[in-house]
C-alpha cells in the first residue's frame, strides 16, 4: 500500500466512524446553553425581487406557442417575482412566473413552522396544436356544427363545389388551467392532518372524428372539463412508525353530452346529422391506509399500503341514432350505472442482513373489478342503418399482481453486486388470454475503484408466457386465428444497461455515458408484432471552469425498430411492415458570471433530429417505401445580465427556435384531398421565431451590503 | 473463469451470508461513546464559515427559531444537527495534522451516503413516504443532497420550472425522450417530474404517484377514465401500451404511427387487415386509412364509448 494513501484512508475512516458517532451521538445530551447564535442571519421582515420585462415575437406559432404562451406576433408584456415575509416563525412565501402570458404561474404559501401550513397556487398551460386548420362548420349553437349556407352535399369531396368558399380559419387550441388550495395542521409532533383541493379546467377546440361508415369528416368541436380533486390525510407518526390514512376524490365533468354535426356527405335520408358521446361525467373515490414500521434487528423496515377504490359512471346514454326514420329497439337501459371496484395492495420488507448486504421482498396487487352489468344493445351504424346484429357490452377487468425478490452485496469496498427475481401474473376477464405469467431475472455490477469512477452494469431477461390464446374467443372478434397482441403474446426480453460516471483528474470535469439496450421477440406471433428492440445512448460532460463558469456538452441516439405482420386474406401472413425511430439531440452551453464583477452571460443551445422510416411489404403490392418522417429542433437561448448594484440588474434575453417536420399524414392534405374525408388541412409543422426580451430586476428587502445569490 | 469455479465462489458467498445472519447480533448494553460538540454551536461554525451560500439557509424552513423541531430552535443542535459534532472539526490542530472533517453531503463526499440520508432521515424519515427504504433511489446509493440544496432560498427541484433539470442530471435517457417531437411540457419548463412520479420512492410501479399508471395519467386527463360503455381493452388496462408519455416522435405521443399501431393488433377481414403502403399518400390515391388521422378519421373514440351505437368506438 502507498504511504501517501494511508492520510486519506484515516479521513475516510474518520468520516465514517462520526457519521455513525452522530447517530450515536443525537441520543446523548448536549449543553446548548451557551449557542446563543448571535452571528445566525435569521430573516425577519420582508425580502423580494421582481422582473418586468418587454419580450417581441417575430412570427405565430402553434408549435412555440404551445404551452409557453408565446404564440402570436407581437410584442408581449411579462412579470416575474418571488418574495418571502417572515415574522417571528410565520412565514410568507410567493412566487409568479410568466404574468403576463397564458402560460401563468402564481402561488402563495405560509405557515406557522411546526403548527400550520397552507398553499394556494394557480397554473395556466395554454395548447397549440394548428394554427393552419380551416374548416366549413359553424357553430352557432354549443356543439352543434352546422353547414354554411348555400353548401351542396356530394358523395365524394371532389363534388363539394362550394368548399373553397366555405372554409375558415380555425385554429385548434385550447387551455388548461389549474387551481390549487391546501392546508396541513400538526397538532403535536406525532399527529398530520393534511388536506388538499385541485381544480382542473380545460376548454377549447379540438379534432374530433365524425363518421358516416364509408365517409368521414373531421370535426372542430369545443370542448369544456372540470376536475375537482380532494385529497385528504391523516398521519400518525411513532418513535419506530407511522400509519397514514388518506381518501382521495376525483370528479370528472363534461359540460356536454354529446357533439352534433351536420353531414356534408351524400346520405341516406335521416343521416343528414350525427352526433358523439362526449366523454361521460364520472366519478372515482379512493380509500388507503398505508404504514411503515422499522425493527432494530438487521436494520429492518416493513412497510404497508393497502387502497381500496370505487370508479363510477351514470350519464343518460344519447339514443341509438339521430335518424328518425329507423326503427330500432328501446335501450336496455337509460343509463349505464357503471361501477369499477379497485383493490391495491402493497407490502415491501427491507433489511440489512449483515454488513453490506441488503434484501428486499415486495409484493404488490392490482385488481380492476368492472362490475358493470351487461346488456343486449342494437347498433345503429352511422346513423344510416340498423345493423342487424346484438352486441353485448363487455366489461374488462383483471387481476395484476407482483413477487419481487431483490439484494445487494458489497462484495469490496468498491464493488458491489446485486441481483433481483420478479414474477408477474395477469388474469384478464373477456380477453383472448385469460392467465399471463412473466418472470424477469437481473444481475448488476457496480465498480467504483475510486471515488472519481463508478461503473454500473445490469442485465437481465424476462419470459412472458400465456395459459393460452384462445382462438375461439378471438374468432368472435372477427380476429385472424393467427393474430397475437403484442399484449398479451409470448414473448422474451433481454436487456442491458451500462452506466459511467467519471471525473476527469483534477479538474471539476464530470462525464456521464448511459446506454440502453432491450431486445424483444415475440417467437409464437406469426400476425402482430414479431419482434422490437430499443437502443439509447446519451453522454454528458460538465466542466466547472472556474467557480463562476462553466460549460457543458450533452448528447444522446435512439433506436427503434419493430416488425410486424398482417394478413390481407384472412390466412397465413402476407404483408410485412418494419418500424424504424431514430433520435439525435445534442447540447451545449455556457454559463458565465461576474464578467468584470457586473456582468452574467449564459448560452445554451439545443438540437434534435428524429427520423421515422416505415416499409411495408406485401405479396399484393411489392416493397413500399414511405418517405421519412422527419422533425427538426435547433433552439438558441442567450441571456445576459447586468448587475447594476446588488439590488437593480437589467436583463437581456434573445431565444430563438426552428422547428421543421415532415409529415405524409399531412403533407398536401387539404380539405378536399381524401375523396371520402372531409379535413381541416392541417400543414406539417414548419416554424421559426425569434423571441428578443428587455427586462429589469429589482431586488427589496435586501441589505445594501448583502452580496447576491 | 470457468463456470465451477464461479459456482463455487456464489456457494461460499451465500453460505458465509446464511452463517453471518445467523450469528450476527447486537452487542447488548454496550456503552455509547461520546463526542464532543462544538463551544457555542452555529456562533462556532460561523466565525470560519460565514459566507453567503452558508448564511442561505438562515432564509429557509431549516433556520425558524420558534420552531422546536427545526435545526435552529431552542435547545437543537444547529448546525451540527445534520453535519454531526463538530467539535474535533472546530477545535486547534496541530500544525501538519488534518482537520478532522464533519459531515458533508453528497454523492462525490467522503461521507457514505446512507450516513448522509441518516442525518436527513432522523427527521423527515416519517415524510418521504412509505416507499423509500429499499426504493430505485435508495438502492442506488443517491444522497438526499443530490436533489435538495439545504442552504438555497428556493430549492431548484421544489420548483415546477426548474425540477426536472435536477432529475436529468441523472435520468439522462429520460431528458433526451423529452426532446422529441411531441412530449409533455417539460422542455418549456411547465410540468415537473414529481407530478407522475414520486421521487422519495412508492410502492407502486416506477414509484407513481398514484396506485397505478392509469390513475396516475387520469389525475390530469380524466375525460379517459370512464367507465364506458364500450371499452377499448388496452386503455383500461395500461395506457403506456399505445402512449410513450416522456416523449414520441409521433403525434398524442404514440409509440408508434397509425394504421401499424392499430393493425399490430387488429386483423379483422376488410380494411383492418389491408396492408397501407405508399400509394394511398397524397401524391397517389389519398387514402383516408393513411390520411389525416388515420383509423381516427373515423373511429374517433379509440379511448372508450359511452355511445349505445358505439360499439366500434366510431359514435
Amino acid at each position: 500500500m502507498n504511504a501517501s494513501k494511508v492520510p486519506n484512508i484515516v479521513s475516510i475512516v474518520a468520516l465514517v466512524v462520526s457519521a455513525t458517532m452522530a447517530s450515536v451521538a443525537h441520543s446523548q445530551v448536549v449543553d446548548t446553553s451557551e449557542w446563543a447564535c448571535n452571528f445566525c442571519p435569521f430573516e425577519s421582515g420582508q425580502r423580494s425581487d421582481f422582473s418586468v420585462g418587454v419580450s417581441t415575437v417575430s412570427d405565430s406559432s402553434a408549435y412555440f406557442g404551445d404551452a409557453t404562451g408565446y404564440s402570436e406576433e407581437g410584442a408581449y408584456a411579462n412579470v416575474d417575482g418571488s418574495g418571502s415575509y417572515t415574522n417571528d416563525g410565520h412565514r410568507l412565501n410567493w412566487q409568479i412566473e410568466d404574468l403576463g402570458l397564458d402560460s401563468r404561474y402564481a402561488e402563495l404559501s405560509g405557515a406557522l413552522q411546526g403548527t400550520f401550513g397552507y398553499n394556494v397556487a394557480f397554473r395556466q398551460i395554454p395548447q397549440h396544436r394548428f394554427f393552419t386548420t380551416e374548416s366549413i362548420f359553424r357553430q352557432s349553437v354549443a356543439n352543434s356544427l352546422s353547414l354554411p349556407a348555400g353548401w351542396v352535399r356530394a358523395p365524394d369531396t371532389s363534388g363539394f363545389t362550394e368548399l373553397n368558399t366555405s372554409l375558415a380559419r380555425t385554429n385548434i387550441e385550447s387551455d388548461r388551467t389549474m387551481l390549487e388550495v391546501g392546508g396541513r395542521y400538526m397538532p403535536s409532533s406525532r399527529f398530520r392532518f393534511s388536506v388538499n383541493y385541485r381544480r382542473h379546467e380545460r376548454d377549447g377546440l379540438d379534432i374530433y372524428g365524425g363518421s358516416y361508415f364509408t365517409q368521414s369528416s373531421l370535426l372542430p368541436g369545443t370542448f369544456d372539463y372540470v376536475t375537482d380533486v380532494v385529497d385528504f390525510g391523516i398521519r400518525y407518526s411513532g418513535n419506530n412508525g407511522s400509519v397514514s390514512l388518506r381518501y382521495y376524490m376525483s370528479d370528472f365533468d363534461n359540460s356536454d353530452a354529446r357533439l352534433e354535426w351536420e353531414n356534408p356527405f351524400t346520405s341516406s335520408p335521416g343521416a343528414e346529422t350525427a352526433a358523439l358521446a362526449r366523454p361521460p361525467d364520472n366519478s372515482f373515490q379512493q380509500l388507503s391506509l398505508s404504514g411503515r414500521y422499522r425493527f432494530t434487528q438487521y436494520h429492518a423496515v416493513a412497510a404497508f399500503s393497502a387502497a381500496l377504490g370505487r370508479m363510477e359512471q351514470d350519464e343518460s346514454f344519447l339514443p341509438y341514432t339521430t335518424n328518425a326514420n329507423l326503427t330500432v329497439s328501446q335501450l336496455p337501459r337509460s343509463s349505464l350505472d357503471a361501477q369499477i371496484d379497485t383493490i391495491n395492495l402493497a407490502t415491501t420488507l427491507t433489511a440489512k442482513l449483515f454488513d453490506g448486504a441488503r434484501i428486499k421482498l415486495a409484493y404488490r396487487y392490482n385488481e380492476r373489478d368492472n362490475r358493470t352489468a351487461q346488456d343486449i344493445w342494437t347498433r345503429v351504424i352511422a346513423d344510416s342503418f340498423v345493423s342487424g346484429e346484438s352486441e353485448t357490452n363487455i366489461p374488462y377487468s383483471f387481476e395484476r399482481s407482483t413477487l419481487n425478490l431483490s439484494g445487494h452485496y458489497d462484495l469490496f469496498d468498491t464493488v458491489r453486486v446485486s441481483g433481483g427475481y420478479d414474477r408477474k401474473t395477469i388474469d384478464r376477464d373477456f380477453q383472448e388470454v385469460a392467465e399471463q405469467t412473466e418472470d424477469s431475472g437481473w444481475g448488476s455490477l457496480r465498480w467504483r475503484p475510486y471515488k472519481a469512477l463508478q461503473v454500473n452494469f445490469k442485465a437481465g431477461a424476462s419470459e412472458r408466457d400465456i395459459d393460452r390464446y384462445n382462438e375461439a374467443f378471438a374468432a368472435t372478434l372477427g380476429q385472424n386465428p393467427l393474430m397475437r397482441k403484442y399484449n398479451l403474446a409470448y414473448r422474451y426480453r433481454r436487456f442491458g444497461e451500462l452506466t459511467i460516471a467519471a471525473a476527469l483528474g483534477e479538474a471539476p470535469i464530470s462525464l456521464t455515458i448511459n446506454a440502453l439496450y432491450a431486445d424483444d421477440d415475440y417467437t409464437q406471433s406469426q400476425l402482430g408484432i414479431t419482434a422490437a428492440d430499443d437502443l439509447r445512448v446519451t453522454a454528458d460532460m460538465s466542466w466547472a471552469l472556474s467557480d463562476n463558469s462553466s460549460v457543458y456538452v450533452s448528447g444522446g441516439y435512439e433506436n427503434m425498430e419493430s416488425e410486424q405482420f398482417g394478413s390481407e386474406l384472412f390466412a397465413f401472413p402476407d404483408w410485412r411492415a418494419s418500424n424504424n425511430d431514430r433520435f439525435y439531440t445534442a447540447g451545449t452551453g455556457f454559463n458565465v458570471r461576474q464578467i468584470g464583477g457586473k456582468f452574467d452571460l449564459r448560452m445554451d443551445y439545443t438540437r434534435s433530429d428524429g427520423t421515422s422510416e416505415i416499409d411495408v411489404a406485401s405479396a399484393a403490392g411489392g416493397l413500399s417505401r414511405f418517405p421519412n418522417l422527419e422533425s427538426t429542433l435547433d433552439y438558441l437561448r442567450v441571456r445576459l445580465s447586468y448587475h447594476r448594484s446588488n439590488r437593480l440588474e437589467f436583463l437581456i434575453n434573445l431565444r430563438y427556435q426552428r422547428f421543421k417536420a415532415t409529415d405524409w399524414a399531412l403533407a398536401g392534405v387539404e380539405a378536399g384531398t381524401i375523396p371520402v374525408v372531409l379535413t381541416l388541412g392541417a400543414d406539417p409543422y414548419d416554424d421559426e421565431i425569434l423571441i428578443f426580451g428587455l427586462g429589469v430586476r429589482y431586488r427589496m428587502g435586501v441589505p445594501a451590503t448583502a452580496q447576491s445569490e | 473463469m470457468g463456470q465451477r469455479s464461479i459456482s463455487r465462489i456464489i456457494a461460499a458467498l451465500l453460505l458465509g451470508s446464511v452463517i453471518l445472519s445467523v450469528t450476527k447480533a447486537q452487542a447488548p448494553g454496550s456503552p455509547e461513546p461520546e463526542v464532543s460538540y462544538s463551544k457555542k454551536g452555529a456562533d462556532t461554525c460561523l466565525t470560519c464559515h460565514g459566507v453567503p451560500a452558508v448564511h442561505a439557509i438562515f432564509r429557509t424552513k431549516h433556520a425558524v427559531p420558534s420552531d422546536p423541531h427545526s435545526p435552529f430552535g431552542l435547545g437543537q443542535l444547529q448546525c451540527e444537527a445534520c453535519h454531526g459534532p463538530g467539535g474535533a472539526h472546530a477545535s486547534r490542530v496541530r500544525r501538519g495534522q488534518e482537520r478532522p472533517p464533519v459531515i458533508k453531503f453528497g454523492s462525490d463526499e467522503e461521507t457514505p451516503v446512507r450516513s448522509q440520508n441518516a442525518m436527513c432521515l432522523g427527521c423527515h424519515d416519517a415524510d418521504i413516504s412509505f416507499g423509500w427504504h429499499g426504493g430505485s433511489h435508495d438502492n442506488g446509493d443517491v444522497a438526499c443532497a443530490d436533489c435538495h440544496n439545504i442552504h438555497a432560498p428556493r430549492d431548484a427541484v421544489l420548483q415546477i420550472s426548474t425540477q426536472p433539470e435536477v432529475c436529468f442530471d441523472c435520468h439522462q435517457l429520460q431528458r433526451s425522450e423529452t426532446l422529441k417531437a411531441f412530449s409533455h411540457p417539460f422542455f418549456e419548463d411547465k410540468m415537473a417530474c414529481a407530478e407522475c412520479h414520486s421521487p422519495h420512492g412508492e410502492s407502486t410501479t416506477s414509484q407513481f404517484v398514484r396506485q397505478t399508471l392509469n390513475d396516475t395519467c387520469f389525475e390530469c386527463h380524466a375525460e379517459k377514465r370512464g367507465p364506458y360503455l364500450w371499452e377499448h381493452a388496452p386503455v383500461s388496462e395500461d395506457c403506456g401500451l399505445c402512449h410513450a408519455p416522456h416523449g414520441s416522435n409521433h403525434p398524442g405521443m404514440l409509440t408508434s404511427r397509425a394504421p401499424l399501431l392499430c393493425q399490430s393488433c387488429h386483423s379483422q377481414s376488410g380494411h383492418p387487415s389491408i396492408a397501407q403502403d405508399a400509394d394511398g399518400l397524397s401524391t397517389g390515391v389519398p387514402s383516408q386509412y393513411l390520411l389525416g388521422q388515420s383509423c381516427l378519421n373515423c373511429h374517433e373514440q379509440v379511448h372508450g364509448s359511452n355511445h349505445p351505437s358505439g360499439s366500434k368506438l366510431m359514435r
